[in-house]
This record gives structure tokens, C-alpha cells and sequence, in this order.
């Protein structure tokens, strides 16, 4: 059994734990894993990029290959775009809907496409997913820092490499107790926010 | 023992203590850092962030020379400020066991350039490398390099990528502690003395000339040990094609196979020098061998050398024939490799991507460098000046909308290139811009060189206490250092001072002041240093501590008429346009309250 992960985000929304996360949960069953993290200067602006590589077997390479990703979950669209082609054809895409502006596209050097644009370009490419509003879920509840908790949630109903409730209680076990109670809403409601087809 | 997850550079840190290692000195790069934080949380090990690479290798170099087991840790950049040390070390050779950690960077992901550190220490030096094909080899190389290392007694470097030292994996250690000796320094002056002396028992040979051949016989001596080596063996199959994966080029060139679905021949090479022998016995019956390493050909040359002497003729493909010339190897690479020599074509040329809209580096909301650049930035434009840059946090001011230095090359470069600029004749004034970290690193020598030569040049010193870039550790103007809290920072402005620079003091959040403080350090003949001074925000902002006075900033949109300065040359990442009017996020702004300065129209209150 192998199962590749790519989470694409900006500095700051939480790519890192989420990451940490699920390792934690594939290293407590036994299984092999590799990462590895292109931070772009995180806290400065630039993109998060996570790889995560859970097998059964020797794992040789920490990056995952082109085509071979089973879930790209795109904490923001720009970024899972950026990522797309690591998806595998029978992969799953799950990408937070709320765009962060570039700092070019901010001066009105580069433009930053349109969210119908992106959403065309990725659903042309005859793969499948879900996209959701993650940020605006994590701002309803009360905090947009919880929009990495939202798609942990929605990533644990799509994916059963590890099970939701056991993947809840790392979190938690990784985070302070006062956030408890927010994290397990915003969980929750990541697992509402995706409607499996059949 | 069970295996454990870890990062690289933890692995490495974990390999040196269970060597024993004592002492262990860097200068922070990425992707090399950890290391040396890790080695300082493991007890028994004096760890240091020394000021410069050079001087790391240095203290471990004295460390060895006391018979205790030494590491000197840094990134490709920092081995060639090293070189210096790098190339008399090799001959002296060492005492007690010396690692050197030279980390590269493929692809230039957070770096200068792209380079392969194994030319300057292999191909140049003449010293033996570990090139990790994972996090679990990256332990083992260090581990067993100490060894090596005493019983050769030269120095033994490892050579880990950027994808072994920011990757996790599974890790199992041995556990067993190498007992350390008592510390002993015992003069050798025969060879630890590097100089013109006539060595009367040689036949009246001067010393660089035999210490020369002394490196050279110990070649052979390398080889028989590489020849043995567990980083290096042949996974056999059927055909007449081969594959060589050097390093990390081993684990794509595995992940390639499984995906191409054919069992592949492939000899995976760790070790400089090559196992010769091994190679020879991989390259039997095959018509056409394809080698995989970051970044230069230099196994590939080796083993261009090794058939040319054994009179074997095979095509030798790899980065210098065939791969791509640069950038980072991948499993995609390879594949594409594979397929295209089972297909007798050329490697493709790469299709131009289309551009996705990147997201470049600036400095944090509430960074002290915003301030002193955009002061900058009105002082040049009202001056027609030249900044020359440096490395670190402020070098982002290069970048759009900022825009300000107008070079960026190697640490401590700003200052030497500034007088440099105005003594070719260049009639406007000349500026450097370097970090405090920098400035110690290798700025010290540039700033004397400059006023030894009368120069007429304004360097401002960015001193926010921390080397920032790197993740805040700290240096010669700290209050403290990897082992102790308590020390006396060296202030870089009374150092300019003694130095016989005038110096001139501001806040760099203070604009409107900074703007005139550099006017008028412009205005004065010779070196003039303005210390820009104020903590790094990202640091001391946690630690409660910050050099500013909060306010809290909103734009008066009554006032605001849209005309987009406050981003177009500002920049800063908690600004943007809304309905044709500047707005602040609030949660992004750390209310520093530069920009009201740099609203003209005084919308920003």
C-alpha cells in the first residue's frame, strides 16, 4: 500500500500541522513515511508546500512524483493550481475556494486569476475533488488560522488512510487545550462541507 | 532499536553525537541550520554559531587538533568562504576525527546559486565525500565519517541536498556512544605548521610540496576504503543498459523504476572517491551507462577517467551529455531519462511552463527593513544614489515594488562593490546596505578595506540583533549566543566608529528621521556607517519586546483617493486595494505605523 499527499498553501495557514498531523497518525500504525517541505520563506510571503509519503514498503524518494499524488488538498486555489500535476488521474483534489492575493498581483504586475479561471483550468484536466469555502467556514467559526482544521476535516472523509477520529484526537493531542473546543467544530465542519457522491 | 521520524539535519546532528562528537561550529544556511541547533540541545557537545563559515571550520579544525572529534557545519555559499581553510587543512590532515558538513542547494530553491560543493572539496581539495541517498544514510555517513576520519586523518565531508536535509524519514539509530579522549594538544609542527619550510629529512623539499604528495599517496588508501564501503553496491538485473544514482540520484532512480515497472540494472554510488573496482564490475557487458547526480558531472567524469584508463569503451551519459545542465533532479527526470535511452532519443528539451503567478519573499508586516528601505528609497530618488545589497531579510527590497539595491552577490559584497563603484568614478552617491549578521560575517574586512582606501561611501547596517533569514539565531551582536544568555553584544556602530567611520544612529521606523539622518551621513566626506537599529519584529515581537510604539492604523477612505503609492512602493503585505481605496487587514498589520508616513495625502492615520 502507498499513499502520496501534496498540501499546497501560503505562509501560515497552518500547512505544516497539518502535515505533522497525519504523519503522526501513519508513524503511530506502523507505516513508513517521508516528507518533505518547500517553504518559500514562509512567514515572508511565499508558498508552503508539504509532500507526504505513507507506505507499507521502502519509501525511496521524499518528494512525490508527478501523477502520483492520491490527494492534493490546495489550502489556497492559486497554490493547489501550482500543484496540480503531482494529482494522480485517480487522485482527489479538495481545495479551499478563498484566493490570497500575490504580492505582484497586489502592485497590478501579475494578474491573479479569476476563481471561474481556476476552477475551469483544474476541472479540465479530467480530474475529480471538491472544492470548498474553508476560509469562510474557519471565519464563521471564529477564526480564519482554523482553515488548516477545516481541510484536515474534510480530508479525513475523503481519505480513510487514517481514521477521522483518530486523526482528531492528534490534533489535539499537537495543540493548546483553549483551542480545543474550536478545532473540533472546525473538524467537523470540514467533514460536513464534502458530499460524497454515490 | 525501533526506528524513529526525523528530519535530515536531525539525523545528522543524532549520527555526530553518537560519534562523539565535542565540539561543533556553523554559520547558519539553508538548508544546512538544524544541524547545529539540534547538536546543541544533545548534552556533552560546546555548540556555536561562529561569525563566519571559515571561522567555523577554524574552531573545529583547533577542536581536532586537541584530539576531541569536531564538526563544522554549512551551506554551499559558506564553503566557498571556507575555501581558504578548506585548502590547507586538506594538507595538514587531522587528529581527532573532523566532519565538515557542506550542504547543496539543487535548483537554487533557497539560495544565491546553484552550485556542487563536491568540485571545491573533492575535485579541489582532494578530500573524501558522503553524498546521502536518505535521512537514514545521512545518519549513518556522519556516524561513520568520524571513524574514517581518525583512521585516514583527513578531514571527511558530507555532502547532504536539500532533500535530505529538510526531509523526514525514518530513522533507525544504533544507539551505541563513541567515548570521547581526554583533551590533549601535543604541537606537531611538522605538519600542523603550513609554510615554505625546507624539510631537511625530505632531501631539502620544501613542505607544501610534500604535504602535497602526502594528500596524494592517501588517495589509494581512500579508494580501498570506498571500495568497501556499505554506501555504495549494485542492484543487478538483466540488460545492457545501466543506471548509476549518486546520492539522493539513487532514490529517484528507485522511484522512477517502480513507476516505469521494469527491474533495472543500478548501482548506487554514496562515496568520493568511487569504488573503482565496484564500477568496473557494474559496467561489464554494458553498452550504455546513465548517471545520476545533483547538480555537476563529477562522478560522471570519474567514471569517463576510470574507463578511459581501463581501456573500456561504453556511452557515459549524464549532466554533461545528456540530462538537463541544471536545476534539481526529480523521479519525473529520470523517468524521462529511462524512457528516452530505452527509445535510443535524446532527453527531451523541457517545454517552456506556462507562468503561474509566483508569490515572491518581502519583508513580514511590522519589519523594521520596510521602513529603512523605502528611507532609502526617497533619499536615491531625490539623489539619483546606487545601493548595493547583501544578504539577508532586507534583500526582498530588491524585488518588485521595492525595488531598491541594485546588486546582490555573496555575504559582505555591498561594501567592497559600493567603494568600488564610486572610485571607478560614478558621480552620485554610492550606498550599502548590509545586515548586522553580515556585517560580521565578512562586512568587517570590506568596511576597513574602505576607509583604508578613503573611500566616499554611506553604509547603513540593518541591526535587528538576530540573523533573521536563517530563523533568528543569534551572532556577535546578540545577547547571547548557543550556550549562554548572558553577552555582551558588540555594537556594530561603536565598532565603526573605533574603525574611524562617522557614524550616524536612526530608527528605521522612524522614516521621516531616517530619511534625514541618511541625507545628511550623504552630505559628509569619507566612510560614513548609519546603524539603522531595531529589533527584528518576528523575533522580539514574541518575546514581547519590539521597537516601535503600536498604533492602530485604518485608512480614512473620505481621504484616500486611491492612488495605490502605499502598495506600488511600499509594499507592505497588510496593505491592498478595495474598491479603488487602500485598506488594511487586520489581521496581517502589526501597527507599526509606517506607512502613515508614506501616504502623502494623509489617509492613513
Amino acid at each position: 500500500m502507498k499513499f502520496d499527499l501534496v498540501i499546497a498553501g501560503v505562509g501560515g495557514q497552518g500547512n505544516i500541522l497539518a502535515t505533522q498531523v497525519i504523519a503522526q497518525c501513519a508513524i503511530d500504525a506502523g507505516l513508513n513515511v517521508a516528507n518533505t517541505e518547500t517553504k518559500g520563506a514562509a512567514q515572508r510571503g511565499g508558498s508552503v508546500t508539504s509532500h507526504l509519503r505513507i507506505s507499507d514498503e521502502t519509501i525511496f524518494s521524499p518528494l512525490v512524483p508527478h501523477g502520483q499524488a492520491d490527494i492534493l488538498l490546495g489550502l489556497e486555489p492559486l497554490e493547489a493550481f501550482r500543484h496540480i500535476a503531482l494529482l494522480s488521474s485517480n487522485g482527489k483534489y479538495i481545495i479551499n475556494t478563498a484566493p490570497v492575493p500575490t504580492i505582484l498581483s497586489n502592485i497590478k504586475i501579475d494578474t491573479y486569476p479569476s476563481q471561474e479561471q481556476l476552477l475551469a483550468d483544474i476541472q479540465q484536466r479530467n480530474l475529480t475533488g471538491y472544492f470548498i469555502n474553508a476560509t469562510q467556514e474557519a471565519k464563521n467559526i471564529g477564526d480564519a488560522l482554523l482553515v488548516n482544521v477545516v481541510m484536515l476535516g474534510a480530508f479525513s472523509k475523503v481519505s480513510n488512510i487514517v481514521g477521522d477520529n483518530v486523526l482528531l484526537a492528534k490534533l489535539l493531542s499537537l495543540v493548546d487545550e483553549r483551542y480545543h473546543q474550536a478545532d473540533k467544530l472546525a473538524f467537523e465542519c470540514g467533514r460536513r462541507l464534502i458530499r460524497l457522491e454515490g | 532499536m525501533q526506528a524513529k521520524f526525523m528530519f535530515g539535519n536531525e539525523a545528522i546532528a543524532r549520527g555526530a553525537f553518537e560519534a562523539g562528537v565535542k565540539v561543533v561550529a556553523g554559520y547558519p544556511g539553508t538548508p544546512a541550520t538544524e544541524i547545529v541547533d539540534h547538536c546543541a540541545s544533545f548534552p556533552g557537545i560546546y555548540a556555536e554559531w561562529s561569525s563566519n563559515e571559515k571561522h567555523a571550520f577554524e574552531v573545529a579544525g583547533g577542536a581536532c587538533l586537541t584530539n576531541q572529534r569536531a564538526m563544522a557545519v554549512m551551506k554551499h555559499n559558506g564553503t566557498n568562504a571556507a575555501a581558504d581553510y578548506l585548502m590547507h587543512i586538506n594538507f595538514t590532515g587531522v587528529k581527532a576525527g573532523l566532519v565538515l558538513i557542506s550542504a547543496d542547494d539543487p535548483g537554487g530553491l533557497s539560495s544565491q546559486c546553484e552550485e556542487d560543493t563536491r568540485i571545491l572539496i573533492h575535485t579541489y581539495a582532494h578530500l573524501p565525500m558522503f553524498d546521502p541517498a536518505n535521512v537514514q544514510e545521512a545518519y549513518q555517513m556522519t556516524k561513520l565519517a568520524f571513524d574514517l576520519s581518525e583512521k585516514t586523518e583527513l578531514v571527511f565531508a558530507i555532502r547532504p541536498v536539500m532533500r535530505i536535509n529538510h526531509a523526514g524519514g525514518m530513522v533507525e539509530c544504533q544507539g551505541s556512544i563513541t567515548a570521547g579522549k581526554p583533551p590533549e594538544f601535543v604541537p606537531d609542527r611538522s605538519r600542523f605548521v603550513m609554510s615554505a619550510v625546507v624539510e631537511k629529512e625530505y632531501g631539502g623539499e620544501l613542505r607544501p610540496k610534500m604535504r602535497h604528495r602526502w594528500l596524494n599517496n592517501k588517495q589509494a588508501e581512500l579508494k580501498a576504503i570506498m571500495e568497501e564501503s556499505p554506501f555504495n553496491w549494485i542492484d543487478s538485473s538483466e540488460g545492457d543498459i545501466g543506471f548509476v544514482g549518486c546520492g539522493i540520484g539513487y532514490a529517484f532512480l528507485k522511484e522512477a523504476e517502480k513507476i516505469y515497472g521494469q527491474s533495472l540494472p543500478i548501482m548506487k554510488l554514496g562515496t568520493l572517491p568511487i569504488p573503482e573496482k565496484k564500477t568496473l564490475e557494474f559496467l561489464k557487458g554494458l553498452k550504455k551507462v546513465v548517471i545520476f547526480e545533483e547538480i555537476e558531472p563529477v562522478v560522471e567524469r570519474l567514471v569517463k577517467q576510470l574507463c578511459f584508463e581501463n581501456k573500456i569503451s561504453l556511452d557515459i551519459l549524464g549532466r554533461e551529455s545528456f540530462l538537463p545542465k541544471e536545476g534539481e533532479l526529480s523521479t519525473n527526470l529520470v523517468l524521462t531519462a529511462v524512457q528516452a535511452v530505452f527509445a535510443g532519443k535524446d532527453y527531451p528539451a523541457p517545454a517552456q511552463g506556462k507562468y503561474i503567478p509566483a508569490r515572491t519573499r518581502t519583508q513580514c508586516g511590522g519589519c523594521s527593513h520596510r521602513g529603512l528601505l523605502f528611507a532609502m528609497k526617497e533619499v536615491v530618488r531625490k539623489n539619483g544614489g546606487v545601493v548595493t545589497g547583501d544578504i539577508g531579510c532586507h534583500d526582498a527590497g530588491t524585488f518588485e515594488p521595492m525595488k531598491l539595491q541594485a546588486t546582490i552577490y555573496c555575504m559582505g559584497s555591498s561594501i567592497p562593490m559600493a567603494y568600488g563603484i564610486q572610485k571607478a568614478g560614478f558621480d552620485k552617491p554610492v550606498y550599502a546596505l548590509i545586515g548586522d549578521s553580515t556585517f560580521f560575517h565578512n562586512g568587517l574586512t570590506g568596511l576597513a578595506s574602505a576607509i583604508f582606501n578613503k573611500a566616499n561611501i554611506t553604509v547603513v547596517i540593518g541591526y535587528n540583533s538576530t540573523t533573521a533569514m536563517t530563523g533568528f539565531q543569534p551572532h556577535a551582536a546578540s545577547t547571547n549566543n548557543l550556550m549562554s544568555k548572558d553577552v555582551k553584544p558588540i555594537n556594530p556602530g561603536e565598532l565603526a566608529a573605533a574603525m574611524g567611520a562617522k557614524v550616524f544612529w536612526c530608527n528605521p521606523y522612524n522614516v521621516e528621521d531616517t530619511i534625514r539622518v541618511i541625507t545628511e551621513a550623504t552630505q559628509e566626506e569619507g566612510v560614513k556607517v548609519v546603524v539603522a537599529e531595531a529589533l527584528c519584529y518576528l523575533k522580539f515581537g514574541r518575546e514581547g519586546k519590539i521597537s516601535y510604539q503600536p498604533v492602530p492604523v485604518a485608512v480614512d477612505i473620505d481621504v484616500c483617493n486611491g492612488c495605490g503609492i502605499c502598495i506600488r512602493t511600499f509594499g507592505c503585505p497588510a496593505i491592498t486595494l478595495v474598491a479603488d481605496k487602500a485598506r488594511i487587514d487586520e489581521s496581517a498589520c502589526n501597527k507599526c505605523g509606517v506607512c502613515i508616513h508614506v501616504c502623502k495625502r494623509g489617509a492613513i492615520k
